[in-house]
């Protein structure tokens, strides 16, 4: 007896003052993914990288919004969306403090973007943001006057318009800016 | 699809405010039966790390029984596989009424990560009504400690659903090469990320930049080495120091003409570590 109460003296207190006193979570905690709709291009790739499909990324039903869903409740926090996310959009924060009662839709985020028609078939396929990030960046990228130009036209085409488009201007023997 | 009709006695007994009286009543102390529905025991282990003294929640009752009939809260955790569906059927019969369900993990919350496997029912609430989620995979004991007093009323709720209809302006988004090319930056983003993984990978990758930056002249092979090699001795941790290395040595020699002996000597002792 007395022997255990000398290791408790040793010891000290341990138990966290949690939940009266804030808690700190250690570095590089995996908490909650925060998302700045702002800074989403709406480029899915975290959709696509995200093993149980926490985040979704399709057209709502009359196509007009591309509409980014996250549901906090199938997210494992493996962090892979991070990762992928061009624009950091989606990073993971160190909250940790995410149960919620009853109504389990409080475990939803979702941003809309506005829809890019394609400029040919006028078939909806991109957000707008997507469009206009990879013009920066592009723009950026040492290419061409010519060939910025050109690529201004083809960044607003549906893929299938795009091989038409390329397939058309190869036959009927236009020029083309290679470099 | 729903499988299982609750009965009406059962229903009768568990409405909103018999709830709330209940959790009222069990402020102080409270009994929790633990259902394991095919999770990977993650969850369980933190579970168990909860109750540990580090966490203590006998401090505000919280105490783990061996029978559902001796329960208050219901903990269930798991995607509620095909051979735990009757026994978790069982056990919430067997509680007395009123009970509170709570679902514990990603996987209680929706199905988590086996969402879509063939043998799950995905989630806790396709069979029974549950009153708390708790997410996380597994959720942190601080997550789970925080989640029983929520359901307790003793903290508040934090996360509300968001929901962002109307778009505002992009920011500017890419920063110009300190090259004068952007495929320098994106080739060495990817071999950071290669080398020291996302988070640490991104921290090396401004690392360099800044000393590449601060040799006054990036396109002089000569000005960039000694930068970098300055940068690489006040480094403390040894693998930014050498992954900054190996990063002048693989991706800026392919962008600017060097010669062999602008090269860094990877080898510790010649830099100087501590
Ligand atoms: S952390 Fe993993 S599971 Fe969660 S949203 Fe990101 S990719 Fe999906
Ligand atoms: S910008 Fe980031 S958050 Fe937005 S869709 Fe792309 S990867 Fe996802
Ligand atoms: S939520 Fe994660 S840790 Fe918990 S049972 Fe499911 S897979 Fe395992």
């Amino acid at each position: 007896m007395m022997k255990l109460l000398d290791i408790s003296k040793k010891y000290g207190e341990i138990t966290h003052k949690y939940p009266f006193e804030p808690y700190k979570v250690s570095d590089n905690f995996r908490g909650k993914p925060a998302y700045i709709f702002d800074l989403c291009i709406g480029c899915a790739a975290c959709g696509i990288a995200c093993p149980s499909n926490a985040i979704t990324v399709q057209f709502n039903d009359d196509k007009s919004k591309l509409v980014w869903e996250f549901d906090c409740g199938r997210c494992i926090f493996c962090g892979r969306c991070d990762e992928v996310c061009p624009t950091g959009a989606i990073k993971l924060s160190e909250e940790f403090e995410l149960a919620v009662k009853f109504d389990k839709s409080a475990l939803i985020q979702r941003g809309e973007l506005d829809t890019q028609y394609c400029t040919t078939c006028n078939k909806p396929f991109s957000a707008k943001r997507l469009v206009k990030y990879s013009f920066e960046c592009l723009s950026k990228a040492n290419v061409s006057e010519k060939r910025l130009e050109e690529a201004k036209n083809y960044l607003c085409m549906c893929p299938t318009c795009k091989k038409t488009a390329t397939v058309a201007t190869f036959t009927s023997g236009k020029e083309m800016v290679i470099e | 699809m729903k499988t299982y009709e609750i009965p009406n006695e059962i229903e009768l007994a568990n409405t909103l405010e018999q709830k709330l009286e209940l959790l009222k009543q069990i402020g102080r102390s409270f009994s929790v039966f633990r259902i394991d529905c095919g999770s990977c025991n993650g969850c369980e282990i933190e579970i168990f790390a909860a109750i540990t003294p580090l966490w203590d929640p006998e401090r505000f009752g919280f105490k783990l029984v061996a029978n559902p009939r001796h329960a208050d809260i219901l903990l269930c955790t798991g995607p509620v596989t095909r051979q735990m569906y009757y026994p978790l059927l069982r056990a919430y019969e067997a509680t007395p009424d009123p009970k509170i369900v709570v679902a514990l993990g990603a996987c209680g919350v929706t199905g988590g990560i086996f969402y879509d496997a063939y043998s799950v029912l995905s989630g806790i609430d396709k069979i029974i009504p549950v009153d708390a989620y708790i997410p996380g995979c597994p959720p942190h004991p601080a997550s789970i400690i925080y989640g029983l007093t929520t359901a307790l009323g003793v903290l508040e709720q934090k996360l509300q659903k968001v929901s962002f209809e109307e778009e505002g302006d992009l920011p500017p988004l890419v920063e110009d090469s300190v090259l004068g090319n952007t495929l320098f930056e994106r080739d060495l983003l990817v071999q950071a990320k290669r080398l020291m993984s996302y988070v640490f990978g991104r921290k090396l990758f401004d690392k360099y930049i800044k000393a590449l930056v601060q040799s006054g002249n990036t396109k002089d092979p000569k000005a960039t080495k000694v930068s970098i090699t300055e940068a690489i001795q006040t480094e403390e941790d040894p693998r930014y120091a050498e992954c900054m290395g190996i990063l002048h040595n693989e991706i800026y020699t392919q962008y600017v003409l060097c010669e062999e002996e602008d090269k860094i000597d990877l080898h510790r002792v010649i830099w100087g570590a501590k």
